[in-house]
């Protein structure tokens, strides 16, 4: 065991700045990719409640599609596939664009889930109550939504941060990349992998923790 | 060559890799299912002081941390220190687990969704508690569970692709030697995708089918 844990010491000081700056990629990729997958999501799910058909079939194509590819299909489709028809990203860019194209399914999933959530009662009051249809949605309807999925959301978030770590597949250097190249270069796999691990449960698991929390006691 | 005749030598080097990709699938998800039944069952019923923290904390470890890192844990990072697993024991071994606490979580949603009464009613009828457990209890819950293990089964078939990380031969890491002799990278990354999209939609479909005939599993 103490020979296990001896490089921890011996080379903690060196590895520590590494660990600390890819963590900050992983981060940085993982907060981009949510904030587009949200918002993406989103459209997707106005698209389901469309009156349009076409954005109708277009929303449930896309949503089949995406929960049946892998998101690793996805990425090297982007990065290695699309510069063959001319379309080039960078690494960084190509990883976020993955994941948002991916995770917009389930936050749409989840928008949808959240408004089937809400008795039908609530629109119809306001709209008594002589709120427009607008004002009904956004002030009254929205907020309860929002309440619901808080929850779900961030579990969504945790798989999409766990999830970015195949960005390392595609060259974008964030904590698994790292620590390949600090294992080629230091010979220990076993210690740096379990402290790249660490990184990742550092960040995931007060996010987990919080989900649970807010968790409510209807979807618990 | 014509375009369909690549297409043709493109589709048949990616189903070399479906023995593989189902392989590791159907293995997974009965290491999975089976552990995780077993956790579940420990946890929900066996009350024993330090065995339920042990089982939360591996359930948080292994839920918070991506499987490609687990994967290298068990391939490169025991390899280091003598333990040398194959690439696909080390795949099965590294999402079964993580699949292990998943299905937990499922069966323990199953587990809690049943009202107390039938435990009462059947342990006030005579039945042992291990029967209660087993004839009562279990075939309720597993309805419960069925949906959420179906959706859990699609997730499992797309994050096998993860495992062409750690070089084992299934569909991907076909279609990633492929791009390296020959420069159809477009085509035979979307040929990839459609070969899972084609798989995945049988299981989504019965997926649907449990969901209706039981009822959507909240959470």
């Amino acid at each position: 065991m103490s020979a296990f844990l001896a490089p921890y010491g011996d080379y903690g000081v060196e590895w520590l700045p590494l660990l600390l700056r890819a963590m900050m990629n992983t981060a940085l990729l993982s907060v981009c990719a949510f904030v587009l997958a949200f918002v993406f999501g989103l459209l997707l799910s106005l698209c389901q409640k469309s009156s349009f058909a076409a954005l109708r079939y277009f929303a449930a194509l896309y949503v089949t599609i995406v929960r049946g590819v892998p998101l690793l299909a996805v990425l090297f489709l982007l990065y290695f596939g699309l510069p063959g028809i001319g379309i080039v990203f960078d690494a960084f860019g190509a990883a976020i664009a993955g994941l948002a194209l991916c995770f917009a399914a389930q936050v749409a999933e989840l928008f949808r889930a959240g408004l089937k959530a809400i008795p039908a009662g609530q629109s119809e009051a306001a709209l008594a109550a002589g709120f427009t249809p607008a004002q009904s949605f956004v002030l009254i309807i929205l907020p309860q939504v929002a309440r619901v999925i808080l929850a779900p959301m961030i579990i969504t978030f945790v798989s999409l941060l766990k999830d970015s770590s195949l960005a390392s597949l595609i060259t974008v250097n964030e904590l698994v990349l790292t620590g390949r190249s600090m294992a080629t270069e230091y010979f220990l796999p076993l210690q740096i992998y379990i402290a790249v691990g660490l990184c990742y449960f550092a960040i995931a698991w007060p996010f987990s923790v919080l989900s649970r929390r807010l968790a409510l006691p209807a979807t618990r | 060559m014509t375009g369909f005749s690549i297409f043709f030598s493109v589709v048949e080097g990616l189903v070399a890799g479906l023995g593989v990709t189902a392989f590791v699938t159907i293995a997974s998800l009965a290491l999975a299912t089976a552990f995780g039944f077993f956790l579940a069952l420990l946890r929900q019923f066996a009350g024993i002081k330090l065995i339920d923290p042990a089982i939360d904390a591996c359930c948080e470890i292994l839920c918070n941390v991506p499987a490609l890192t687990h994967l290298f844990i068990l391939y490169f990072g025991l390899a280091s220190i003598g333990v040398k697993l194959t690439s696909i024991t080390a795949a099965v071994l590294g999402l079964g687990l993580i699949g292990a606490a998943i299905t937990c979580a499922i069966f323990r949603a199953g587990f809690a969704a049943l009202p107390g009464g039938q435990a009462e009613a059947a342990l006030a009828a005579g039945l042992t508690p291990l029967q209660t457990i087993f004839e009562i209890l279990t075939p309720q819950a597993m309805r419960i569970a069925l949906p959420g293990l179906g959706n859990y089964a699609v997730q499992l078939l797309k994050d096998t692709s993860v495992v062409s990380a750690i070089a084992a031969p299934e569909i991907m890491f076909f279609a990633r030697s492929m791009v390296t002799s020959s420069f159809q990278t477009t085509m035979i990354y979307a040929t990839a995708a459609a070969l899972y999209l084609l798989l995945s939609l049988p299981l989504m479909q019965a997926t649907r089918f449990l969901e209706r005939r039981y009822g959507r599993l909240k959470g």
